[in-house]
C-alpha cells in the first residue's frame, strides 16, 4: 500500500486510509524498536535533511533518531548556525542543500505555509515538523497512536484539547486526525486563546470550562502556553491561567474519572499541568515520546515508496 | 469637402499634428449627446474634431474594430508607482506603460514611496517627471509627514503644485483627532481625503480575512471588524465636520451597507472597490498563494456577492485597481513574509469584464471614468466634439492571454499570469497619441 499524497504537508491533505497506513506502519516499527538491534536498513540509500529554522529539542532528536533507525544518511540544519542569518531566502537555502543530493526534507518553520510553498518548488519530499500555527503532523499522528494504544480506540474516543488553541498546529493537527477518524473533540481555554471560528471550521465543541471538559473526555490533550507565539497580552498572568486552566490533582480527584493526561511537550509545569498529574500513572507523556520514533519511521519509510 | 477634411489638410500643413480615425465605434459615455449610438470619431492633434455616422477623411491612424466600445479615457484613483525609492518595483515609465495598456489615461499614485509624497518638491517631482509619460500621472500627497499618523502634511501647499487629493495610502490614518483634524483642514480647498479603511489595531497581526479558512490554513486572520469599524468611526468624522472622504478597496457586505446608509443620510462619501475583490475570495487561498495576499484581504463568497451587487446597484462610485507591484522576492516565499499587493491595471477591465457580465456599457463608463472625474473635479471632458481626447478603445468579448512577455509593468505579481482573460483593451488615445495593443 502506498500514500496518497508525496510529501507529508498536513493531516489536513491525508485520508483515513492513508492515516490507517502510516498507524499500522508505526506499529510494526515500534516492534523493531523492541529488539536488541534497533535497526532497519530500509533506506541506507536516501539522505534526509533536518532543515529546523525554529528551535526544537525532542522533534528533531526524534526525526534524527528515527532516520538513523532506518539507517538513512542525515544532516541536520539549524537556521541560527546557517547562511539564513545572512539573509539567504528559504528557497535558495534549500535549493543548495537540494544541489548536494538530497532525496527528502524535514523542515519546521516559524511561518504557516512554508513547506507548502517548499513542495511547490522543489523535486524532494517534504516532511512537515511544524509550521508557524498551521499544523505539526507527525505529532498529530503519534499523539493518535498514543490514544489508540492506551484505549484502544480512536472512533467515538473523547479528546478534550485543552489550552492554548489558537497558537497551536498540535491542536491543528490533532482535530484534523481526530475527526477524520472519528472521534468527539472538545477544545477548551480562555476565549482570547481560542480562535472565534473554530466550531464552523471543525465540527467541534467548544467550551472555556475545564471542569466540564474533564467531566466529559476520555482523553485530555493538554498543550503548552506558548508565549512566544503571542504577539499581544492574551491572559493577565500565568498564575491566573493555571487558576483557570491548570489541571491539578485537586480537579481531577473532583472529576473522579479516570482520564487518560497528555502533553506534547515541553510542559510548563505548574502552568498548564501540575508535577503530580504529569508523573501519574494517567500520563502517557513519555509513552507519547516513545511512540514519537516509531511513527516517523513510518511517515520516512511510506514517504520513500518503499514496498515491504 | 467636409470640414473633417479641412481640418486634417490644415493639421498637416502645420506638420505638428497627429490625425487619428476611430471608425464603427459605439459611444458609451452617459454625458455624452452621441451616447450608445455607433459613430466615426476624428481626432486631430489631442482634440475631438469630429463625431459623425461616416467620417470620410484619410488619417495617420485608422482604427476599425468588430465590437469596439469608446469610453472617456478610464481613471485609476489608487496605484503604486513605487517612484523615488522602490525603482525596483516599478518606475513611473513601467507604471504608465502599464496602465496606458490597460486603458487607463489617469492615474492617482499613492505617496508611500521613498521619500514619502508629503511635500511641494514630491509632487512637483511627479509632475515634472511624468509630463512626457502617456499617462497623466496624479500624485495623492501624504495626510500626515511621511504618511506617520502623526502630524499634519502641508496639504494647502501640495494642492497648489498639482496633488488631486489627500491619503496616508496603504497605512491609512489611525487617530481619530488626527483624522477629523485633517477633514476639516481639507475644506480650505474643497479637498477630498481617502482612507483605505483598515484598523491596525485589531490587524495588524493578519494575514488573510478571519474565518472557517483562516483557521483551516492556520493563518491568523484580519477579521472584517477592522475594516467597518473604521467606517463607522469615519463617516461619523465626516458628519461631525461635514467635510468629505473617499473609502477605497472597500471588501466586505457591512462595509458598503455602511456607506449607502452614509450616501442615503446625504453625507459626502464615496467610495471604490479593487476588480480583485470582486473576483477573487479567501477560498482561493487554499494553496497559499502569495500573489493573493492583498490588504484589505480577499474575503468570503458572500462579499463578493455583496460587492458584485452593489456595483451594479450603482452603490459603488468607481474602481480602484489597488496596482502594488512588488519585487519577486517579495512574492516567492514564505507566505507570512510576503508583502501585500498584486499588479492590476492590465487586467482591471477584464476582471471586471468577467467578474460582471451584465453590467452595462455606461455603468463601466461611470465607474472606470466619469465618477472619479467628478468626486475628484478632473474636469475631464464627455466625448463631445472640441473636447480633448482620452479615450479607451475596449471589446467586451474578445479574449486574450495575460502573459509575462505582454505584461508592461516591472513587476509580475499577478495571479493572472498565464490565464486567459475575457474582455480586451484593444487600445488608448491619450496626448494626442494612439497605443494600440496587440
Amino acid at each position: 500500500m502506498k500514500l496518497s499524497t508525496k510529501h507529508l504537508l498536513g493531516i489536513k491533505d491525508l485520508t483515513k486510509e492513508d492515516i490507517q497506513l502510516i498507524l499500522s506502519t508505526a506499529a510494526n516499527f515500534k516492534d523493531v524498536l523492541q529488539r536488541p538491534v534497533k535497526k532497519v536498513p530500509s533506506l541506507r540509500d536516501v539522505t534526509i535533511v533536518n532543515l529546523f529554522f525554529e528551535n526544537s529539542t525532542r522533534t528533531r532528536i526524534s526525526f534524527e533518531l528515527a532516520e538513523k533507525r532506518l539507517s538513512a544518511d542525515t544532516l541536520n540544519f539549524t537556521a541560527s548556525a546557517s547562511s539564513v542569518s545572512k539573509g539567504e531566502t528559504l528557497l535558495d537555502t534549500v535549493n543548495n542543500i537540494l544541489s548536494m543530493k538530497v532525496d527528502m526534507v524535514v523542515m519546521r518553520h516559524s511561518a504557516s505555509g512554508a513547506p507548502h510553498f517548499l513542495a511547490q518548488h522543489i523535486p524532494a519530499a517534504i516532511v512537515n515538523a511544524g509550521d508557524g500555527i498551521n499544523e505539526h503532523p507527525t505529532q498529530g499522528l503519534l499523539d493518535a497512536f498514543s490514544m489508540q494504544e492506551r484505549t484502544g480506540k480512536l472512533e467515538g474516543l473523547k479528546v478534550a484539547i485543552i489550552g492554548d488553541i489558537m497558537h497551536s498546529r498540535v491542536a491543528m493537527s490533532n482535530i484534523y486526525l481526530l475527526k477524520k477518524m472519528g472521534a468527539e473533540v472538545t477544545v477548551v481555554g480562555p476565549p482570547t486563546l481560542i480562535p472565534k471560528h473554530i466550531k464552523e471550521a471543525f465540527d467541534v465543541n467548544v467550551t472555556y470550562n475545564l471542569k466540564e471538559a474533564l467531566q466529559w473526555c476520555d482523553v485530555a490533550n493538554v498543550l503548552r502556553i506558548q508565549l512566544e507565539r503571542q504577539n499581544q497580552p492574551l491572559f493577565s498572568s500565568l498564575r491566573e491561567y493555571n487558576l483557570a486552566y491548570g489541571i491539578s490533582r485537586k480537579l481531577l480527584d473532583e472529576v473522579g474519572r479516570d482520564i487518560v493526561i497528555m502533553h506534547p511537550g515541553p510542559i510548563n509545569r505548574g502552568v498548564e499541568l501540575d508535577s503530580d498529574v504529569a508523573d501519574s500513572n494517567n500520563s502517557i507523556i513519555l509513552n507519547q515520546v516513545e511512540n514519537g520514533v516509531a511513527v516517523r519511521m513510518a511517515v520516512l519509510y511510506l514517504l520513500a515508496n518503499r514496498e515491504n | 469637402m467636409t470640414r473633417a477634411l479641412f481640418q486634417v489638410i490644415f493639421a498637416k500643413i502645420l506638420l505638428l499634428t497627429m490625425t487619428i480615425l476611430v471608425r464603427k465605434a459605439l459611444i458609451s459615455d452617459p454625458h455624452s449627446s452621441f451616447n450608445n449610438t455607433v459613430q466615426d470619431v476624428l481626432i486631430v492633434d489631442n482634440i475631438i474634431t469630429d463625431i459623425a455616422t461616416n467620417i470620410n477623411t484619410s488619417a495617420d491612424d485608422v482604427i476599425e474594430h468588430e465590437g469596439m466600445i469608446l469610453s472617456p479615457g478610464w481613471i485609476d484613483i489608487f496605484s503604486d508607482f513605487a517612484d523615488p525609492g522602490q525603482e525596483q518595483k516599478e518606475t513611473l515609465e513601467t507604471g504608465a506603460a502599464s496602465a496606458i495598456a490597460g486603458g487607463f489615461t489617469r492615474v492617482m499614485v499613492v505617496p508611500n514611496t521613498n521619500p514619502t509624497v508629503d511635500s511641494k518638491s514630491t509632487v512637483e517631482y511627479i509632475i515634472q517627471k511624468s509630463q512626457s509619460l502617456p499617462v497623466h500621472i496624479l500624485p495623492l500627497g501624504a495626510v500626515t509627514k511621511s504618511a506617520q499618523g502623526k502630524e499634519l502634511a502641508e496639504m494647502y501647499d501640495m494642492k497648489k503644485s498639482g496633488a488631486v487629493a489627500f491619503s496616508d495610502g496603504i497605512v491609512s490614518v489611525q487617530s481619530s483627532g488626527l483624522l477629523m483634524k485633517a477633514l476639516q483642514y481639507v475644506k480650505t480647498f474643497n479637498g477630498t481625503v481617502i482612507q483605505l479603511p483598515d484598523d491596525k489595531n485589531m490587524s495588524s497581526h493578519g494575514l488573510m480575512n478571519e474565518g472557517i479558512t483562516s483557521t483551516r490554513l492556520g493563518l491568523p486572520g484580519i477579521p472584517a471588524l477592522a475594516e467597518e469599524l473604521m467606517i463607522k468611526r469615519d463617516i461619523d468624522l465626516v458628519r461631525y465636520t461635514e467635510s468629505k472622504i473617499h473609502f477605497t478597496g472597500i471588501s466586505t457586505a457591512n462595509s458598503i451597507e455602511l456607506i449607502r446608509q452614509a450616501k442615503a443620510e446625504g453625507l459626502q462619501v464615496s467610495c471604490s472597490v479593487t476588480p480583485y475583490h470582486l473576483f477573487f475570495s479567501e477560498e482561493d487561498l487554499l494553496s497559499y498563494d502569495t500573489n493573493l495576499k492583498v490588504s484589505p484581504p480577499l474575503r468570503t463568497k458572500a462579499d463578493v456577492k455583496a460587492l458584485q451587487q452593489a456595483v451594479l446597484n450603482g452603490d459603488v462610485d468607481c474602481i480602484a485597481t489597488h496596482h502594488f507591484p512588488q519585487h519577486w522576492d517579495n512574492k516567492v516565499c514564505e507566505f507570512e513574509y510576503a508583502k501585500n499587493g498584486m499588479i492590476g491595471l492590465q487586467t482591471a477591465f477584464s476582471l471586471i469584464n468577467t467578474a460582471l457580465p451584465d453590467l452595462k456599457n455606461e455603468q463601466l463608463a461611470e465607474l472606470f471614468s466619469t465618477n472619479a472625474s467628478k468626486l475628484f473635479q478632473l474636469k475631464c471632458g464627455a466625448i463631445e466634439k472640441g473636447a480633448a481626447a482620452e479615450l479607451t478603445l475596449f471589446s467586451r468579448n474578445q479574449s486574450y492571454v495575460f502573459t509575462k512577455e505582454n505584461n508592461k509593468s516591472k513587476s509580475s505579481n499577478s495571479p493572472l499570469i498565464n490565464k486567459e482573460l475575457s474582455g480586451k483593451v484593444i487600445g488608448t488615445i491619450n496626448k494626442g497619441k494612439l497605443f494600440l495593443n496587440n
